[in-house]
């Protein structure tokens, strides 16, 4: 077995994401992960993919802390998450940026409020988070429509919002779950740029994706899940911008 | 410093905004405080002016000792001396026979007339001790009646003894009472409240998820449910303060004999400054333990 080093803040050149060994059951027998081993680089964009029920999700959860592994060993940031407690896992995901396709935005706060809110946890001066979200609010293009509220919002700008809140902490890894998934064609490019651009700008990115037509545009390392196991790991067809 | 008025800031809106999202659970949670601490406070007003007479009383305590006819005027100076020397007696004085028929015709009004034809006079003399500070209380007073009463040449004693002690056994009653109406009305009320913010929980889970992703603490979950209970219960507090007064103003004239029965013709007190502040803190305490209460189990991980 591979000695893993544990450090607070994750050795220098190490990969932020690496599992070993991992599995994950919920009953007795019935593994959602078995014994999965991967790493994900620093500005690094990876697609994790496989049918409904592969274990795309529960991989997803168990990075940000969600879910313990039944087995094996995960590590982020340099931290195992799987031995975390409850005020370490939240110090983790305040590094970390989840994006979902069903956005998880809250209804009675404005668009501005959704992305200042991992700042606001954080004791970030009101001032400042005001300026940042901004600041963000315009990287995706939604500055104008600060002060509404998501739902007067369409699903691709809702989505954009989610990013920039996922973003706006400047996360090390970005995991985004099916983040495209209730989008029209166009809206999912626009998507995928953004996270895209995220990793561009080193951070480590995993998006879980069923969408073939993604694969196939980005041509980025694709990892395949199948019944929990990973069976594939094809790397990126072309250099990385 | 920055960062912690920042998260200070944050935490109180969001409270603020909870309650603002939640009136109506809100506004049950603050009748249900501020009817426990009527009802507790009105109890306890009660018992502060019993307590009161009860006091005021005590400055008066007396206990005679009536003397037999057989003794000589040696005697009694002699006995006088002794009862002095008695522990817990400030003062003694010695009450003849004839001060205690003019005592008797002063006090008796138009019934004066009622010992007019006896050949002499009845009235026994005695001695009026007073007790000192540290002996007026129940039992100072009655171990001062068992002393006296061994002297020789006492023939009865008497006090207030038996008055005081059934006004004290009441007065502990009500405490008794009171201990119990707070406890059961105050569990209810914690009830209430832990229920109301659980529902204010329930009503939030979405939030609360989201907030756990974006990496918020336990402290900066559960903090403004806290202050929210907090908030409640010190309007209810404050609520309870001012309906107290209106009561304490409106019943007196109403109740009238009634309260005289209770309370003799003593002035009936408002509650003390320090009081007011107890019954606002208690209703602060009851929405601040109310809350985390209902965040006992925490959220999920």
């Amino acid at each position: 077995m591979r000695p893993w080093r544990h450090t607070p803040e994750g050795p220098a050149g190490e990969a932020p994401i690496r599992l070993y060994h991992v599995s994950k059951s919920y009953q007795a027998g019935a593994f959602a992960l078995r014994d999965v081993t991967l790493e994900v680089g620093k500005g690094e964009l990876v697609f994790l993919t496989g049918p409904s029920g592969a274990g795309k999700t529960s991989l997803l959860r168990l990075l940000f802390g969600a879910e313990r592994p039944s087995e094996g060993q995960i590590l982020v940031l340099g931290r195992h998450v799987g031995e975390l407690r409850d005020a370490a896992v939240a110090a983790l995901r305040r590094r970390i940026g989840v994006v979902f396709q069903d956005f998880k935005l809250l209804p009675g706060r404005t668009v501005e409020e959704n992305v200042r809110l991992a700042l606001d946890v954080v004791g970030t001066p009101l001032r400042e988070a005001r300026a940042r979200a901004f600041e963000m609010l315009k990287q995706v293009g939604l500055q104008h429509r600060r002060h509404q509220h998501p739902l007067e919002l369409s699903g691709g700008e809702q989505q954009r919002v989610a990013i920039a809140r996922a973003l706006v902490n400047e996360p090390e890894v970005l995991l985004a779950d099916e983040p495209t998934g209730n989008l029209d064609r166009e809206l999912t490019f626009e998507i995928m740029d953004l996270l895209a651009s995220a990793a561009t700008r080193g951070t480590a990115v995993l998006v879980a994706t069923h969408d073939r037509g993604l694969l196939e545009r980005y041509r980025r390392r694709t990892l395949r899940l199948e019944g929990g196991h990973l069976v594939q790991d094809l790397p990126a067809a072309r250099p990385q911008a | 410093m920055r960062h912690l008025s920042a998260r200070l800031a944050y935490l109180a809106r969001t409270a603020l905004r909870g309650l603002a999202g939640s009136p109506l659970p809100s506004g049950v949670a603050v009748v249900t405080i501020a009817t426990t601490l009527v009802l507790v406070g009105a109890l306890a007003l009660l018992i502060a002016n019993m307590q009161g007479l009860l006091d005021r009383v005590a400055k008066d305590l007396r206990v005679s000792a009536y003397l037999s006819d057989d003794l000589s005027a040696d005697e009694r100076a002699d006995l006088l001396q002794r009862a002095r020397t008695l522990p817990g007696v400030e003062a003694v004085t010695l009450v003849s026979k004839e001060e205690a028929l003019r005592r008797f015709q002063a006090g008796a009004g138009g019934r004066s007339g009622l010992l007019e034809g006896l050949d002499e006079n009845p009235l026994p003399a005695s001695l009026e001790l007073t007790p000192s500070g540290p002996a007026r209380s129940l039992d100072g007073l009655r171990r001062l009646a068992e002393a006296v009463a061994t002297l020789p040449g006492v023939v009865q004693v008497a006090s207030s003894q038996d008055w005081v002690d059934g006004y004290v056994r009441a007065v502990e009653a009500m405490r008794a009472v009171g201990a119990v109406l707070g406890a059961v009305l105050g569990l209810a009320a914690l009830l209430i409240v832990a229920n109301t913010i659980r529902l204010a929980v329930y009503a939030r889970r979405d939030e609360l998820e989201i907030l756990a992703l974006v990496g918020a603490s336990r402290a900066v979950v559960g903090i403004p449910f806290v202050l929210e209970g907090a908030l409640q219960g010190t309007a209810a507090g404050v609520v309870a303060l001012g309906l107290l007064y209106a009561l304490f103003r409106l019943l007196p004239p109403v109740l009238g004999p009634d309260l005289a029965l209770v309370l003799g013709f003593v002035e009936p007190r408002f509650l003390t400054p320090a009081g007011m502040l107890a019954l606002v803190a208690a209703g602060t305490a009851l929405g601040v333990l109310g809350s985390l209460l209902s965040l006992v189990g925490g959220r999920p991980r």
